[in-house]
């Protein structure tokens, strides 16, 4: 008989605690999930004062009398779990009224038939006595298995998305999840060994007593998880959102090409609404041959121009698979390249113009200068000549500036430093012969962005151009620096004016603040474009040093990594 | 369910002055815990104790878990009472409210602990001490929140309803004190406990009010109906005096009618006395939070006499 006491003062610490977790979780309402919680937890309390007041009976009809109340108890914990579940998953979408009468019909009835003696639920109860322990003995009818595998059921419906969260990479979703599938665990395993007779009193249900276990686990992921205070009930929400808001197109496939989800924008480009859309062949919708994915095998991409906006977009066809890598349907999205291939268009325009066109009408310009000139006017014949050359040169910088920015939109493709800079000073020397340039050696195994060329050519040729001495000196170093290098090209000319370096470090030019050319900004182009930088200096006794630091690249064929993260300038 | 509650440490009176001066002296961690038992309503419970043990004398019933369950039914409410007004409550009581406000966490878990451990000493008591644990919980939801669970709508809180907030006050208290201990005892309701009730009522309903009388501007301004913003501070004074004449009436009938025994009626005159002395106060006295507090400790006037009574009779 010492038994009673321990399990009472069990069960009265189970109440305790679970009415002090149900109080703490009552305050963090409206958070998803609070209510619930509460919900469970006071059928948890309620199941256990009821088996105390059953344990505390002394008659065969007081007995049946508590024993049927705490169905009230016993009901209300799968609901309270299954709709908890929901709602802190951010299914709340199932947690309405109609939902919830719906959950709660089975519970119901399983209280009218306790509390009305019905022998659905128990056909015969009698008293036995097991080690002086008076318990009640019930026969399970038909309706009592009906609601144990509808408790089982919805507990495993409530599990199973907080299952998902025990490998999510938030740690304290992780700690959440676990403490909340400890606590029901507890009691459900309890209640199993009670099902399958492996208690030692026959006649007692030790399920309230893993309440304990239970609040002791739910009070843990309240306070120590910070259970309301961070939830992941956003999350499918986000998703969603993040579907239906992207400013692409979106059909979601099965896989025999029936439209099974889209987006306003991807039914509206192709001239349908979602709901039209839905559980139509995407033959039939779009009667575009090259959009169905044909193998499935691949994320493929192919140009598609809708007849309904006659805009042009980039479709890609992306797989689903299932756990067995079998393709179950497609994402096919539409990304608007309309804007992209005007530009590409006008890109290609330019560099013909620059290309062709200018450099035909200044050769015109300087020949002509050439025939008119004689003794008198052959100083204005060669004012017109560099004239004529110089806006080549700056037609030619346009075109290198617009083939930079198409080089920009590819992968950056690696190239060895040491060539890149040699390419340089070779072609300055070509230009300048008089001009010494040095550069450091043994920069082999450097490899950065090929979009660096005329990064490189342009801030030698700069260093060299604008210095009016007889032998104009560059000298290039470069320095690495862990997963960066900063190469230095400093040279002994005049140096570089304020008005041409406040525009570049400003990043925009007016009216009255610009620089004379385009040499520089593409110089700070290219190497944004290789994901680095570049700062201008002043060199000793006179010049300009010009640093551009941009990241190391692993050449093609070899293992390695790029790092963006910049060095310390202590380093 | 408030009975609001000012502290002795309140600012701008003598006593003020008197107890910082004492307060200064003590060293840090009494004048915390001196501070928490002023603040987090554990003095409340405190008395509330006494009232049980006073309750059980005047039923002769048999000791029970039932003090202890009532001393943390009323700490668990009044602190999520104070948790709940703690931004009104900061111009008519600053120091409570920053000190509630500081410690909200921790006076939550504590509120919420003490309410579990209620409940679950409560079901020694069996499903009537469960019912009567759980109803001042229950009418504290209506009475201090304006939510309706499960649906979302709003309506008005019973602590801004006219004589409703009072009354249910009342109720609240009497059923507890009262009917706790007959739970526990497994005691039937007889005459003499529904005397003991009604005593319990008319008490609590006059203290309830004592402390709205100080807040009769703020009340007024934020348009909660008390008695004193309704009839006035006079008009208050004399109803309430004739609560206290009532009861007193009360106490001599059932000692006449032999539901209470004549000394223990001494007990509950003695306390009625002070209750009039208090009372004759209101809107004469400058010091009202002093008034309320003292209103409070009408019950250890009685729990003093009971216990002399007790001990030497």
């Amino acid at each position: 008989m010492v038994f009673v006491p321990i399990l009472s003062g069990v069960l009265l610490v189970t109440i305790a605690i679970g009415t002090a977790a149900a109080l703490i979780a009552w305050r963090e309402r409206p958070e998803p999930g609070a209510v619930p919680l509460v919900v469970l937890l006071a059928g948890q309390c309620w199941w256990s004062a009821f088996l105390i007041f059953d344990l505390e009976a002394a008659t065969l009809g007081a007995k049946v009398f508590w024993a049927n109340l705490r169905w009230i108890g016993v009901v209300t914990i799968p609901v309270g779990w299954a709709l908890f579940s929901l709602e802190y998953t951010g299914r709340d979408r199932y947690v309405r009224p109609r939902y919830v009468v719906l959950l709660s019909l089975v519970p119901l009835l399983t209280v009218v038939f306790a509390l009305t003696g019905n022998p659905l639920l128990y056909t015969d109860s009698t008293l036995v006595v097991e080690d002086g322990l008076s318990l009640l003995d019930r026969s399970p009818g038909p309706w009592f298995w009906v609601i144990t595998a509808y408790t089982y059921l919805l507990g495993l419906l409530g599990s199973v998305p907080l299952l998902g969260l025990i490998w999510n990479d938030s740690l304290p979703f992780r700690g959440q999840s676990a403490a909340l599938l400890v606590g029901i665990m507890a009691p459900w395993a309890s209640n199993v060994l009670f099902l399958m007779d492996a208690v030692p009193l026959p006649g007692l249900d030790p399920t309230p007593v893993a309440f304990s276990i239970s609040g002791v686990a739910y009070l843990g992921a309240l306070t120590r998880f910070r259970l309301f205070g961070m939830s992941p009930s956003p999350n499918p929400r986000a998703r969603r959102l993040l579907f239906e808001r992207m400013p692409d197109g979106a059909i979601v496939t099965d896989g025999h090409d029936h439209i099974v989800d889209s987006n306003e924008t991807g039914a509206a480009l192709l001239g349908t609404e979602p709901r039209c859309a839905l559980g139509r062949p995407l033959r039939e919708v779009v009667p575009d041959e090259s959009l169905v994915p044909t193998d499935g095998s691949v994320s493929e991409q192919r140009l598609f121009r809708s007849p309904h906006d006659d805009r042009l977009y980039d479709v890609t066809a992306t797989r689903i698979t299932d756990i067995h890598d079998r393709t179950i349907g497609h994402v096919i999205t539409f990304h608007d390249v309309s804007e992209h291939v005007r530009q590409q268009q006008r890109h290609e325009v330019l560099n013909r113009v620059f290309r062709h066109n200018i450099r035909t009408e200044t050769n015109v310009i300087s020949s002509y200068a050439d025939l008119l000139a004689d003794e008198e006017s052959q100083g204005v014949a060669d004012e017109i000549t560099a004239s004529a050359s110089r806006i080549d040169e700056l037609a030619t910088k346009a075109r290198e500036t617009i083939e930079l920015f198409e080089q920009g939109r590819e992968p950056a493709d690696p190239v060895s430093l040491a060539s890149l800079l040699d390419d340089g000073i070779a072609t300055v020397r070509e230009r300048y012969p008089a001009a010494r340039i040095e550069r450091e050696r043994d920069l082999d195994d450097i490899y950065v962005a090929i979009v660096l060329e005329p990064v490189f050519e342009n801030l030698i040729e700069n260093g060299v151009e604008h210095n009016a001495g007889s032998e104009p000196s560059v000298r290039i170093e470069v320095e690495p620096d862990g997963d960066w290098v900063r190469v230095r090209i400093a040279d002994d000319g005049p140096g570089i004016d304020d008005y041409e370096r406040s525009p570049l470090e400003r990043g925009t030019e007016t009216p009255l603040e610009h620089g004379s050319g385009l040499g520089l900004w593409l110089a700070k182009w290219g190497a944004e474009l290789a994901g680095g930088s570049v700062t201008f200096g002043a060199n000793e006794p006179s010049g300009s040093v010009v640093t551009v630091e941009v990241p190391v690249l692993t050449p093609s064929g070899a293992s390695g990594h790029r790092s963006t993260e910049r060095p310390s300038d202590d380093q | 369910m408030s009975r609001r509650n000012y502290t002795l440490a309140d600012e701008g009176s003598a006593t003020a002055v008197l107890l910082g001066a004492v307060l200064a002296r003590l060293p840090s961690s009494s004048k915390r815990a001196w501070n928490a038992l002023v603040y987090s309503s554990a003095y409340l419970s405190l008395i509330a104790m006494a009232e049980v043990v006073v309750v059980s004398v005047l039923l002769s019933l048999p000791p029970s878990p039932a003090a202890i369950v009532v001393g943390l039914i009323v700490f668990a409410v009044y602190t999520n009472d104070r948790l709940a007004d703690a931004d009104t409550d900061a111009v008519s009581n600053p120091e409570q409210a920053a000190f509630v406000k500081r410690h909200r966490d921790v006076l939550y878990v504590s509120a919420s602990v003490a309410y579990g451990l209620a409940v679950a000493l409560s079901v020694l008591g069996g499903p009537v001490a469960l019912a009567i644990t759980l109803f001042p919980g229950a009418l504290w939801v209506c009475y201090a929140t304006d939510w309706i669970p499960g649906t979302g709508a709003h309506v008005r809180r019973l602590k801004d309803v006219f004589l409703v907030n009072t009354t249910v006050v009342a109720l609240a208290w009497a059923v507890t004190l009262t009917f706790l201990p007959l739970a526990f005892a497994d005691d039937v309701v007889t005459t003499p406990t529904l005397v003991v009730f009604a005593y319990f009522f008319l008490r609590v309903f006059t203290n309830t009010e004592i402390p709205n009388v100080r807040d009769v501007e703020g009340d007024r301004a934020i348009g909660v109906l008390t008695i004193p913003v309704v009839v006035g501070v006079d008009r208050t004074r004399w109803i309430l005096l004739g609560i206290d004449c009532g009861t007193a009436a009360l106490v001599v009938l059932a000692v006449h009618a032999g539901c209470v025994p004549a000394q223990l009626a001494l007990a509950l005159l003695a306390g009625i006395a002070y209750s009039i002395g208090v009372t004759s106060l209101l809107g004469r006295s400058e010091n009202a939070r002093l008034l309320a507090k003292a209103a409070e400790c009408e019950y250890l006037v009685v729990f003093l006499v009971v216990a002399l009574i007790v001990v030497f009779i």
